[in-house]
């Protein structure tokens, strides 16, 4: 008995540091600015949604919006089938002086090196290509971290698949990159779905080259626009709030919709 | 059988195009890596050993800005701020990651309900997260504040005093990536052979015993790795400060990435900072690698 009351008391002891913190986040959003400082009510007494609508209307969130949506798409896109067809080779192929291997390791090192060290390059190098504050600068940065770890992700899923299944399609006459596309793929599509998943959380929450490598609406993302609004508002608390639910929002929809496979991802590598 | 497995390595191979397979499949990843982050890298060593005035390079000054590095008061306070909070909060989430997770080793209802509430922290965009904590320490508008006015007390001062700025920041790490260390070790632990514990049963051995002789040595790898990708992560930490306190007050929260772009765009002293962010990439690389090496030791025993 003492042991079941122990187990419920501790259950809403962490859901309570997790979620209270997320409460506050909200009914703050959900409060005008003189609710907030003057009466600092617990809850919002009377609720107004003119925080979201100020977002919509006189700060943009609109485009940051449609930046983010863009950039995470095509970032991820192309990284996972740049990603797919790296991670194969280095998962099937044997090549001289085990290059295939040493590609690997090396995707691994640069994926381990924190992406600050080349913030300052990346940025002269955009600088210089005439792409700083484009969706191309950002979607060109992006695609190249989640190569790293796309295919690092991915290779391991498609050692689990037996060869014996494209050694059967190739006899039966399919090419090589056939059997690749035909056999081996589809059956490694859950382990590609909990990389796109895990590639999307990282990319739509970037926000440090996004704050080096835009600047104006035009191609801010939803960390950088809101991160914006923060630092000429500073005691705008009501429209903050807002921000935040607005920049969480999509991401934490989407992580609960695909949880499943979100665990996985996110524990890949540590536990098999 | 050594016929067949050459007939099974020829057929697997391939003959014309499919012989150039491999590389062509390597080579769409390969450039675009080398060209994004290859090349900066190693642009970004070069500059490492240059001086700057207003954003290009006017003379080679050779390894100086290294040197000068260790003679910097500001990147030895950063320094030594980045290894205390990545030292503390990557201990406390280890500490709580652990006792969470053997809490939800037992199956009872609600845990689904918990593992769900619990990914929230570690995919909520960080800068949000920093917005949030932001809101809960204000002097204001904030939680605590209210809070304790409810009970009955005065405001509280967080992010105006340094010392509680930066357990706030160590706070908000603790929340955001506790879970990430629950839900690796709580892996680790589903996965651990039941035979040992069903014999410890059987001995009549107390949960003290079991978990100091059984379940702690058995999981030692696991923990080591998460730990270590923690540590990796958190040393990088950025988005956070950037909007909770901006490194300050003072430089009390002031992380060594803070510092570094600070002293990259603010101060435009770009060789310099060059340097810095080589210097920190080096020390993350030894700390991974003598990981590595340290993780197969423990493999190995």
């Amino acid at each position: 008995m003492s042991n079941r009351m122990a187990r419920i008391l501790t259950t809403i002891f962490v859901l309570a540091v997790v979620l209270l913190p997320i409460y506050w986040l909200v009914s703050t959003s959900l409060k005008s600015n003189r609710e907030i400082t003057q009466e600092g009510t617990l809850y919002p007494h009377v609720p107004t949604l003119d925080n979201y609508v100020r977002l919509f209307t006189e700060k943009q969130f609109g485009s940051y919006l449609t930046n983010s949506l863009v950039v995470t798409f095509f970032s991820v896109a192309v990284a996972l089938i740049v990603g797919a067809m790296g991670a194969y080779a280095i998962a099937r192929f044997r090549l001289p002086f085990a290059a295939e291997r040493k590609v690997g390791l090396f995707l691994l090192t640069l994926r381990i090196i924190p992406p600050v060290v080349i913030l300052i390059p990346v940025y002269l190098l955009m600088l210089s290509l005439g792409l700083l504050d484009s969706w191309l600068g950002l979607i060109a940065t992006y695609t190249a971290f989640n190569v790293t770890f796309c295919v690092w992700m991915m290779e391991s899923f498609f050692r689990e698949i037996p060869v014996d299944l494209e050694e059967a399609a190739m006899v039966d006459g399919d090419s090589r990159f056939g059997a690749f596309r035909r056999i081996t793929l589809p059956l490694a599509a859950p382990g590609l779905a909990a990389t796109a998943i895990f590639a999307v959380l990282v990319t739509f929450n970037e926000f440090l080259f996004a704050l080096a490598l835009t600047a104006t609406p035009r191609a801010m993302t939803m960390p950088r626009g809101t991160a914006t609004l923060i630092g000429r508002i500073d005691t705008d608390w009501a429209s903050m709030a807002a921000a935040g639910v607005i920049g969480a929002l999509p991401i934490v929809f989407f992580a609960l919709l695909v949880q499943r496979h979100l665990v996985r991802g996110l524990t890949m590598g540590a536990v098999k | 059988m050594r016929t067949g497995t050459q007939a099974r390595k020829y057929r697997l191979q391939g003959a014309g195009l499919d012989l150039a397979l491999p590389y062509l499949m390597l080579a769409p990843g390969l450039t675009i890596v080398l060209g994004i982050l290859v090349y900066p890298l190693w642009d970004g060593l070069r500059a490492s050993t240059r001086a700057y005035r207003y954003g290009s390079p006017v003379a080679d000054v050779g390894l100086q800005n290294y040197l000068h590095l260790w003679s910097d008061a500001q990147f030895l306070n950063a320094l030594w701020v980045t290894v205390k909070f990545v030292a503390l909060s990557v201990s406390f989430e280890a500490v709580l990651g652990f006792a969470l997770a053997l809490f939800c080793l037992h199956e009872f209802r609600g845990i689904r309900l918990l593992r769900t509430v619990l990914i929230i922290p570690m995919v909520i965009t960080p800068v949000v997260v920093a917005i949030v904590f932001r809101l809960i320490y204000a002097s204001d508008a904030g939680m605590l504040t209210a809070l304790c006015k409810a009970m009955g007390g005065g405001g509280v001062q967080i992010l105006g005093n340094p010392l509680n700025a930066f357990i706030g920041l160590v706070a908000l790490d603790v929340w955001e990536w506790t879970p990430l260390m629950f839900l690796i070790l709580l892996a680790g632990l589903q996965s651990l052979p039941h035979e040992p514990f069903e014999a410890a049963r059987v001995d009549g051995a107390g949960a003290w015993r079991v978990f100091a002789d059984l379940t702690f040595p058995m999981m030692r790898p696991v923990l080591a790795v998460a730990i270590v990708l923690r540590t990796i992560d958190a040393f990088g930490t950025f988005d956070q400060v950037f909007v909770l306190t901006r490194g300050g007050p003072g430089e009390a929260t002031r992380l060594i990435s803070i510092y570094g772009y600070d002293t990259a765009f603010k101060f435009q002293q770009t060789g310099y900072a060059a340097a810095l962010f080589v210097t920190i990439g080096l020390v993350v690389l030894a700390l991974a690698f003598s990981a590595i090496r340290l993780l197969r030791r423990i493999d190995a025993s």
